[in-house]
């Protein structure tokens, strides 16, 4: 059984190494901004502000990856969720209607990509595809159209002037991870997902609905571009048609950062968005700081690509080391 | 027995992957015309040093000689052109393509006509005697592979390797996948390459099979050579007795020779019709009943099992429990606390990459949540904690990966997770498939437990000894119909049975 | 399995260890490196490629940077308004001393962001909309816009149009660019206007561009008048290729674009020659393709155009904050230079080349010091 043992530490190591990660990362970051004497206090609340509404969204994003599917329309979605919301302050000017907005918007959305894909058994991410464009269009249309010379939308900063602060944007954060972990981690809900994601035969034949499931984690999921989708705004309270633009290939890359498998299934960690999120954007910061970038376009992205490649490796070790022969 | 030259000498081999030693310098002998047996547990490195011979990966320590030569095949069309052939365990074949295309599929090139295509014609013909010349009918040359059952395609196989005229044929726990006339194939197979003086190493957990087929048999454990066995010494509960490294204490089947069930009917079936795989069948399974369906592969009883949990779309009929309740889908099913064990277990009844815990404790959620519905991690062990001791799972802990568990540890699992669950009614689809001795014997006095607990069980099994073994009730199926039923009794024999299977 | 192990570990503390070291040797250091020298600028771009952004880095990395003691960063393409704030946060905490934005996606924004740093702040190579000049032209880092406004792009736009509609064309393709960016908006619309046609039934100005953003393309169904667009594109050069040969098939007399056709487009006009008029820069690549190629008409800016707004940022940081005479920011507008045939090229390229660039430290040197006023700056720009 030693080997069983040492394959256990391996993937305990394993298990921690995204965490070992962003701790380390953190503390390279703070040395790094000392020693260039920048100001630390600023660039740490520039990283939070880059960071959080990727940890939200891919949070969210999370539940629809654990069942083994994926949605690249989650950034489309924040951004049509966004311009709707700016649209509706402008017309209503009622706070409280926005928010309701964002939400409703990112909820609709992706409850129409679940149903879509339920009813029609297509697989999700074909339809996510499709919205990816439907969505984006509709919000450059808008944008455009209301936007006229300044090229985007906004409401009054002072409209979003109270919430825009670390403090509360953190409480959004944790109250959010806190629920996210809630169903993921501690209700049938979440372990009948990760169920899904694992065997999705063998979860029907045990019983599991799988529809029921797909539309639960779209929702989840819409919750987070709502809340993404407002704290967008908190930080720019402007829309433009690149607005979240990022999104949608970043939260792919927290999640593996995260040390999730992008196939989800059993090995599914809801904590994986957050603390990927959080490591790939100081590892961006990091390595924009160091790295003069008039010097080769793109060589931060290169970079960042081969410690993505190498966290991939790292975190498929040991289903590679596992495969035993008889 | 026969002392002639060997055809194959393995001196010494041993095997590591990585810290596991998977074989520990055995050491095996094969004569012309000798069929060899190959038995031991799963892991016990049957499977493993037959593969080395095969070509199929190598050894780390030792030699080779066949054949008077050096023997170090690169892979197996190398061992296979070199006269070793060997049918592996799992399926070798292409699913997209046809049968021909998969028996030539290393050697398309020499149906290529002058423009380069190959030639279909040509090519079907030659499949067609291939599959003709080990006797298989009802198998055409031009059908797609994907459209076979697993029997057809295992036989497919065996055509591809025998095509070849292999000095010794390695067989792989092939059987296992075969129905009765398949088996019959494949046995008059042997004898032929008996005749021919060729020889037949023959890998199988069936003590049964295995002592019937074989002149010589080798046992196996924990990678270590136990004993040989010739002929004349073939003893069952010794050779179980050296493959278990234990005796086997207690029962092996039922030692009651009485049907016995109680009044109330657990679980109805009233006409249900699918396709032309089941037509009109009736069935009911009452507490504390064991009822065993029987037949050949193809006969439906496959297709029953999972009518009866609701897995299927049918055409007509219902199923019903003794509630009144109908089962529509699984999920009816499994409220109605119906478990089902498929034949198909790494992708039917298992989560392969989740943990023991989170394979059983899925289907448990509802008797350990907690009184706000919340899954707490101290319930869920404690309930997994129960399974895994109640059915001794063989396991480092209750995390460890279900992939990393050998075939019989894979069952009891699956069976944990219905069992845990209270399930009322079971349906079983060949729960001992793969399995060694002694988790079988495990699993019969399980299911013995079970009955006498007025749990109802439906086995649907390909083995007929387990049938008569254990079932009230032996339902045989041909062609989608229930065609004979057999009360429990100490003079059914397998005889009796059979014809009512072809 | 071992070895493995015992490297993922190694991994791991050096990784710690490493961070640990950095955290150590920055406590250590920072006084050292907080000490300033010079005044930093960091620019906001949003174009890293086309020939007029190349134009102004190098007047400002090369020209300026050698005669003032001055550094200059400038951002990776910003593609939207986080990434704008993000920017000017960052540079903020680099203790960076004043912004110099070329990017548009959102400027209240970056406008309020450096007030609230206390950051000085400018928009060369354009100006606000009025009603957001409005707002802001009181803020403190505000320190002013100097660029073409939007009228001057409609203006550009026209006067292009009208040039082909003199020489008597009845036929042209017409390429948006990135449509539906603002610059480019008002210039298709000049354009269409200048040819003398009307879109959607009007020739005036916010007509025609409240449709075009409507539109987020301009519809060649809907333009009337005697000249024909045959053809329209718009987007990046590598989407549009298709729909290049298309609008080629279709044999237009001229190719009239609002910017960046000679990065996209020269060789393959030239090629079938026809000939194009674009809205760029007087560059090295487009005085090639009006001596060598189809490029019959440029109207262009200075690279050196950018020169004034330095000034007003450099008298800023150095306690100067120039101020027009109500006391607002400052806000001037830029004309455009036009060359429709090699000499006059030449004669804009040549002055405004490398080393002596139009706006050249003579000249800035002007209106760079603590007694510098309004009218200074308003007339060295005015004058050139």
């Amino acid at each position: 059984m030693s080997k069983l043992k040492k394959f256990k530490n391996t993937q305990m190591l394993i298990a921690t190494l995204p965490l070992v990660a962003l701790i380390a990362l953190f503390f390279i970051f703070c040395g790094v901004i000392q020693t260039y004497g920048y100001r630390l206090d600023i660039y740490l609340q520039i990283v939070f502000n880059e960071a959080v509404v990727l940890a939200v969204v891919a949070t969210g994003a999370i539940f629809i990856y654990t069942l083994g599917t994926f949605d690249i329309s989650l950034g489309a979605s924040t951004l049509f969720a966004a311009t709707l919301g700016v649209t509706v302050y402008n017309k209503t000017e009622s706070l409280a209607l926005m928010i309701l907005v964002l939400f409703a918007t990112g909820i609709a959305c992706s409850l129409f990509n679940s149903v879509l894909a339920s009813v029609f058994n297509i697989p999700a991410f074909v339809t996510t595809v499709a919205m990816m464009s439907v969505l984006s269009a509709i919000a450059s249309q808008i944008i455009t159209t209301d936007g006229g010379a300044l090229g985007g939308i906004s409401i009054p900063s002072s409209v979003v002037e109270p919430y825009s602060g670390i403090g509360f944007k953190a409480m959004l954060l944790i109250i959010y991870i806190a629920v996210c972990f809630y169903v993921f981690q501690l209700t049938k809900t979440g372990r009948r997902m990760k169920f899904i994601g694992g065997n999705p035969l063998c979860a029907s034949l045990t019983g599991i609905k799988a529809n029921k499931y797909t539309i639960i984690a779209f929702t989840m999921a819409g919750i987070g571009v709502g809340l993404g989708a407002f704290l967008t705004l908190t930080y720019t309270p402007s829309v433009t048609t690149q607005t979240a633009s990022s999104i949608g290939m970043n939260i792919f890359i927290a999640i593996v950062f995260g040390g999730m498998p992008i196939s989800g299934g059993p090995r599914s960690k809801i904590y994986a968005a957050l603390v990927g999120g959080f490591s790939y954007m100081l590892l961006n910061d990091i390595l924009e700081i160091v790295i003069d970038s008039s010097a080769a376009y793109g060589i931060t992205q290169v970079i960042s690509a081969l410690f993505f490649m190498a966290v991939v490796y790292i975190t498929s070790m040991n289903y590679r080391t596992q495969a035993l022969p008889r | 027995m026969i002392m002639s030259e060997p055809i194959l000498e393995m001196k010494n081999i041993s095997k590591r992957f990585g810290s596991v030693v998977a074989l520990d310098d055995v050491s095996l002998t094969v004569y012309p015309g000798e069929i060899r047996g190959l038995i031991g547990e799963n892991g016990s490195g049957k499977s493993t040093i037959s593969s080395i011979a095969a070509g199929m990966q190598k050894a780390n320590e030792g030699q080779m000689i066949f054949k008077n030569k050096e023997w170090n095949p690169e892979s197996m069309i190398d061992a296979l052109t070199g006269g070793i052939g060997m049918v592996v365990q799992e399926s070798g074949t292409i699913a997209g393509i046809t049968v021909a295309e998969n028996i030539f599929l290393a050697e398309l090139k020499l149906f290529k006509n002058k423009f380069g295509l190959v030639d279909k014609k040509k090519l079907y013909e030659e499949a067609g005697k291939v599959l003709q010349e080990i006797g298989i009918k009802n198998v055409k040359a031009s059908d797609l592979m994907g459209s076979l059952d697993f029997q057809e395609r295992k036989l497919v196989e065996i055509a591809k390797v025998m095509m070849k005229k292999p000095d010794i044929l390695v067989i792989d726990e092939t059987s296992t996948a075969l129905s009765h006339d398949g088996r019959t194939l494949m046995y008059g197979l042997i004898k032929r390459l008996k005749r021919e003086n060729k020889s037949v190493i023959f890998i199988s957990h069936d003590l049964e099979e295995i002592t019937t087929v074989c002149d010589t048999l080798t046992v196996l454990r924990d990678g270590k050579l136990i004993r040989t066995f010739e002929k004349e010494e073939f003893d069952d509960d010794l050779i179980r007795t050296s493959m278990i490294g234990r005796e086997l204490q207690g029962d092996y089947y039922r030692t009651d020779f009485e049907a016995t069930s109680q009044e109330e009917v657990a679980l109805e079936g009233k006409n249900i019709n699918y396709g032309d795989k089941l037509k009109n069948v009736n069935i009911s399974l009452h507490k504390g009943e064991i009822v065993g369906i029987g037949g050949l592969s193809t006969c439906g009883m496959h297709y029953l099992g999972e009518a009866l949990f609701g897995a299927l779309e049918l055409d007509g009929g219902q199923v019903i429990t003794e509630s009144g309740k109908e089962i529509k889908s699984c999920h009816n099913a499994v409220s109605q606390k119906i478990g089902y064990v498929s034949k198909d277990r790494d992708t039917k009844s298992l989560c392969l990459e989740a943990s023991i815990k989170d394979n059983i404790a899925v289907a448990g959620m509802n008797i350990f949540k907690n009184n706000a519905g919340m899954i707490t991690e101290k319930n869920e062990k404690d309930y997994v904690q129960k399974q895994v001791n109640n059915l001794s799972i063989k396991c480092s802990d209750m995390n460890q990966l279900v992939s990393q568990l050998s075939g019989g540890n894979k069952q009891k699992v699956v069976f944990g997770k219905w069992i845990g669950c209270d399930s009322e009614i079971l349906i079983l689809d060949c729960p001992t498939r793969g399995v060694d001795i002694g988790v079988k014997q495990a699993m019969y006095q399980l299911m013995i437990k079970l009955k006498k607990q007025g749990k109802a069980i439906l086995m649907i099994s390909e083995e007929l000894p387990e049938l008569l073994g254990m079932s009230d009730r032996v339902l045989i199926m041909k062609d989608g119909e229930i065609t004979k039923e057999f009360n429990r009794s100490k003079d059914l024999s397998e005889a009796d049975v059979i014809g009512y299977m072809i | 399995m071992k070895k493995r192990f015992a490297k993922l570990i190694s991994l791991a503390l050096v990784g710690v260890m490493s961070a640990g070291v950095l955290a150590g040797c920055g406590n250590s250091n920072d006084t050292a490196s907080a000490a300033k020298d010079g005044v930093k600028i960091g620019v906001l771009v949003a174009d890293v490629s086309g020939e007029e952004a190349l134009g102004f880095r190098n007047y400002y990395e090369e020209y300026i940077q050698n005669n003032y003691d001055v550094t200059f960063e400038y951002t990776d393409a910003l593609e939207s308004a986080e990434d704008e704030k993000a920017a000017i946060e960052k540079f903020a905490s680099k203790g960076y001393d004043a912004i110099i934005s070329l990017s548009s996606s959102d400027r209240a924004q970056q406008i309020e962001t450096c007030e609230e740093y206390g950051v000085y702040y400018a928009i060369a190579s354009g100006v606000l909309d009025d009603e957001q000049y409005e707002q802001y032209k009181g803020y403190e880092h505000f320190v002013g816009q100097i660029g073409p406004s939007n009228e001057t792009e409609f203006e550009a736009g026209k006067a292009m149009g009208e040039y082909y509609k003199e020489q008597g064309i009845s036929t042209v393709a017409i390429y948006g660019a990135f449509i539906p960016n603002p610059m480019h908006v008002y210039r298709a619309a000049g354009i269409i206007a200048g040819l003398g046609d009307t879109y959607g039934g009007t020739d005036d100005m916010n007509g025609m561009i409240g449709q075009i953003f409507g539109d987020q393309a301009v519809d060649p169904s809907k333009i009337e008048g005697d000249v024909e667009v045959v053809a329209y594109l718009q987007g990046y050069g590598d989407t549009t290729t298709d729909e290049l040969n298309a609008a080629i098939q279709k044999a237009p007399e001229a190719f009239l674009s609002v910017g960046m056709a000679t990065t996209f487009f020269a060789q393959t006009l030239a090629q079938n020659d026809i000939q194009f008029a674009d809205i760029d820069s007087f560059t090295e690549m487009n005085l090639d393709s009006m001596t060598n190629g189809t490029l019959t008409y440029l109207a262009g800016k200075y690279s050196s155009s950018i020169g004034p707004v330095f000034a007003l940022v450099m008298n800023a940081v150095n306690g100067n904050v120039i101020r027009d005479n109500d006391g607002n920011a400052v806000s001037l507008s830029q004309g455009y230079l036009v060359a429709t045939d090699v000499d006059s090229f030449n004669e804009y390229y040549v002055t405004d080349n490398g080393d002596t660039p139009i706006f050249d430290k003579e000249s800035l040197d002007t209106i760079i010091g603590d007694a510098v006023t309004y009218d200074d700056v308003k007339a060295l720009v005015e004058s050139k």
